[in-house]
């Protein structure tokens, strides 16, 4: 995996592309990476995702979602890509699932909970490492205590980068002397809650010990994942990574896994974050949230006063306009809201489908948009319109558990079976 | 709709110089559909799991829909302005729907028939309702199928005594009830449904009276409700040689695969059932020696697709071993699986016109057994069935015998 900044523009935001080791394909960023469970995109077959896109995407496994596939996958002739259905993707391997939140706690000694279907399991970073030499992914982040939040402790701060340091060095370690490693890019943690003088030690740590095999910056330890990204305080986050960036190395990648909001994306990509992924298009849709918010810099009159279109709303009834007017996605030009209410009124898995394809679609657009606004020096007239909304006050995009939706699409349980045609 | 041309049209392609059997074309103002036809089942104006245009993809030329579920929810009114079913749910192909009374009478403990219709309980509100056969077309004349089905008086197969010969009789008087009512004869075609039980002299009464009436096919019912696979398909037998050559037959509610073939045999040309879309619930692929429980560890690490032979999305992508990984556990799982079992159906089904057309059928019908029931006796219901339109299975070979004896 290489990286290469083309383009830093001058007010705000960065232009540049991944570049995949064996195939020399390029993935532009600011990058969106595909958030996976159990190694699909959730709820979407591999021909219902070719109904978005023709592009190549990038994956991001999550090992708690797929840990129990490790031991098939060693058996298998090809790639973590190849055996869900996506031979030719850039794959991103995490630790968490970033679409549901993640328990506290049981942070004992060298061992990191791995929250998975089968329950809690031990993941030190020898296992850990294992996994990864199975898995093989184009990129992977090295293991970290990630359990802090806002209200941590200063005590569970500093615990974090102590704890990360130590597994840090058994990753450095493993990864330099791997033999199948040599096209895998890691990407280094960097914890430390919203301590600044905790970030700066778990920077010294990752600068002093691999800088050199370093391939990128994962900035973990702001959320519990899950809704708990969407709900972060930007202001404080800014604070953190506005000073984390200054002590990094510009010439990296910097992701931030999570469901971050649309305008926190904004704010992070102009100081010089490049890769994110599609949790919160999930959560949105699992939550049965459509979104809405606009990104077109021609259309700035205001517009809704939400930033998503809640589709359990009963006025959708008979309401047969698209999800959102002039989206050009599959669920907007063949169906509509009403259709859309009567799916979630009836508990149909084309519900969840369809949502998914129009936030996915939107939030590709949104990237493509963001890419664009950075080449012509755009990028804070798009922070304002996407916080704004043609509005007097920001909009709040946080995203809460719709309990009119919960009973059946997984909120992290597994997928249940209904019993209700014939 | 001001065309001559009526909504239904129906012509024999080829028919098996052996068997029943025949090839179809149906034409419908949605589309053309190829018979021996199996419709998947949607129940609520979706397939579980699959978007219109992967149906389209898999060349599925008609869906069924639940009259009950669909009044229920979105209701007629919503359906009503959303200008029927095919643009409520974004489907330009065909639809059939059933009335409403089998899933009333199946779904719901309370319902009561007398000569008026089906009384039953909101399960929403618990409102006493009442399901005439004039209602049931209102309905259905909402949805706007191109096929309906007429309300029937449904009784469990296996009844026998006189109220077997009331509900038949009922049923012909509601027949008239709904052509009466019918008030889209120019864009749908209300098909009849035969009775009679497992009543040979019954079904032949209700049979005759069917055809004096001015209908574009007919559908037998009453089966797949618990009797013996020998009644089942004798009266099956029965029923296509007294309904008119000129005409689709439609048997409600079959799908298994060996069902198909059989009853392909027998001279029907439509099927329906929620097995193959319910079953990938589960976590079970359609193979043709009968299913593959993916959730089984001994596909844990089996690197080869569902079956090498389907072209089908997933079969094309996926291996059996990832499939066990999610089955029954991930949502998307419930898709690939239906894809899959979708595809199976369909291409079975194509086989059997492919094999009527070039007059192979009956070696279609050995071959697909010998396969089916692969080291397994031919259950005897089967080799009887094809007996009685001449084709003789081959004998089980001896070591199946063996083990048996
Ligand atoms: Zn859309
Ligand atoms: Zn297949």
């Amino acid at each position: 995996m290489k990286f290469v900044v083309e383009n830093i523009s001058k007010s705000s935001g960065r232009l540049g592309h991944l570049v995949q080791a064996e195939t020399g394909k390029r993935f532009r960023t600011p990058l969106l990476v595909q958030t996976t469970k159990a190694g699909s995109i959730p709820y979407l077959s591999r021909e219902v995702f070719d109904y978005i896109t023709k592009e190549t995407p990038a994956l991001q496994f999550s090992l708690s979602t797929i840990n129990h596939m490790t031991e098939s996958l060693k058996l298998f002739n090809g790639t973590i890509g190849a055996y869900v259905g996506y031979p030719e993707c850039l794959s991103l391997l995490l630790v968490r699932d970033t679409c549901t939140t993640t328990p506290s706690g049981h942070n004992d000694k060298d061992i990191m909970p791995l929250f998975t279907r089968r329950g809690k399991e031990m993941l030190t970073a020898t296992s850990y490492m294992d996994a990864v030499e199975v898995l093989k992914p184009d990129i992977y982040q090295g293991l970290c205590d990630a359990d802090t939040n806002l209200d941590s402790s200063k005590k569970r701060i500093t615990k974090s980068v102590d704890r990360t340091a130590q597994f840090m060095d058994l990753c450095y370690e493993r990864h330099q002397n791997s033999t199948v490693l040599n096209n895998s890019g890691l990407f280094v943690p960097i914890v430390g809650g919203y301590s600044t003088f905790a970030r700066s030690d778990s920077i010294k740590h990752a600068k002093a010990k691999g800088e050199s095999i370093t391939s990128g910056y994962i900035f973990e330890g702001f959320h519990n994942n899950g809704l708990s990204a969407t709900e972060v305080d930007v202001e404080q986050l800014l604070k953190v990574m506005t000073h984390s960036l200054n002590e990094l190395n510009v010439e990296k990648p910097k992701m931030m896994p999570g469901a971050y909001t649309p305008p926190a994306m904004l704010e992070l990509i102009s100081l010089g974050v490049d890769i994110f992924d599609t949790s919160y298009a999930y959560c949105a849709a699992t939550n049965f949230k459509a979104l809405t918010f606009n990104f077109d810099l021609t259309k700035t009159e205001s517009g809704n006063c939400s930033p998503f279109l809640d589709i359990t709303t009963d006025s959708l009834k008979e309401d047969f306009t698209p999800l959102l007017a002039d989206c050009d996605c599959l669920t907007c030009k063949k169906h509509t809201r009403a259709y859309l209410y009567h799916l979630y009124n009836t508990k149909e898995m084309a519900g969840p489908i369809l949502i998914m394809i129009h936030n996915l679609h939107h939030m590709m657009k949104f990237f493509n948009t963001i890419c664009n606004c950075i080449a012509d020096d755009k990028l804070p007239d798009l922070v304002k319109l996407v916080n704004y909304q043609g509005h007097d006050a920001a909009l709040d995009y946080s995203i809460k558990l719709n309990t009119k939706a919960i009973s059946r699409n997984d909120q992290g349980k597994s997928f249940t079976v209904a019993k209700d045609d014939q | 709709m001001t065309t001559k041309v009526p909504p239904l049209t129906y012509k024999v392609i080829a028919e098996c110089s052996v068997t029943k059997a025949r090839a179809g074309l149906m034409t419908l103002r949605h589309g053309e559909v190829n018979t021996p036809v199996f419709m998947p089942v949607g129940t609520q104006g979706t397939l579980k799991g699959l978007l219109p245009d992967q149906l389209i993809e898999l060349n599925c030329q008609i869906l069924l829909g639940n009259t009950y579920h669909l009044g229920m929810r979105p209701g007629i009114e919503t359906l009503q302005k959303a200008g029927g079913l095919h643009k409520f749910m974004s489907w330009p192909r065909g639809i059939l729907t059933d009335s409403g009374g089998f899933q009333m009478v199946s779904l719901l403990k309370l319902a009561q028939i007398d000569e008026n219709g089906v009384n039953f309980c909101s399960p929403f509100d618990n409102s006493e309702c009442m399901l005439t056969p004039e209602h049931s077309i209102q309905i259905q004349n909402t949805i706007g199928a191109d096929i309906m089905m007429q309300l029937d008086d449904v009784v469990k197969t296996t009844t026998v005594g006189p109220r077997v010969e009331e509900a038949m009789h009922r049923t012909i008087r509601w027949l008239d009830r709904c052509i009466n009512a019918h008030a889209r004869d120019e864009d749908q075609s209300l098909f009849p449904i035969v009775q009679g039980a497992l009543d040979p002299e019954l079904r032949k009464i209700c049979a005759d009276a069917l055809i004096q009436r001015k209908v574009r096919g007919y559908a037998v019912g009453g089966l797949s409700g618990g009797e013996s696979k020998h009644e089942f398909w004798r009266t099956v037998h029965v029923c296509t040689d007294l309904l008119p050559k000129d005409k689709p037959r439609y048997l409600m509610g079959v799908g298994f695969a060996a069902d198909l073939v059989v009853c392909v045999a027998l001279g029907i040309d439509m099927f329906d059932c929620v097995f193959p879309t319910r079953t990938a619930r589960f976590g079970c692929a359609l193979v043709n020696t009968g299913q593959m429980n993916l959730k089984n560890k001994k596909y844990e690490n089996d690197m080869r697709p569902i079956d090498d032979e389907c072209e089908c999305s997933t079969c094309s992508r996926y291996t059996r071993s990832y499939l066990h990984h999610i089955a029954a556990m991930e949502a998307v799982s419930c898709s690939l699986l239906s894809i899959h079992n979708v595809a199976y159906q369909l291409r079975l089904m194509r086989s059997m016109r492919e094999a009527i057309q070039r007059d192979q059928f009956p070696q279609f019908i050995c071959d697909f057994m010998a396969k089916h029931f692969e080291g397994e006796p031919v259950p005897l219901w089967i080799r009887e069935a094809l007996q009685a339109v001449n084709v003789d299975l081959p004998p089980d070979d001896v070591k199946v015998k063996e083990a048996v004896a």
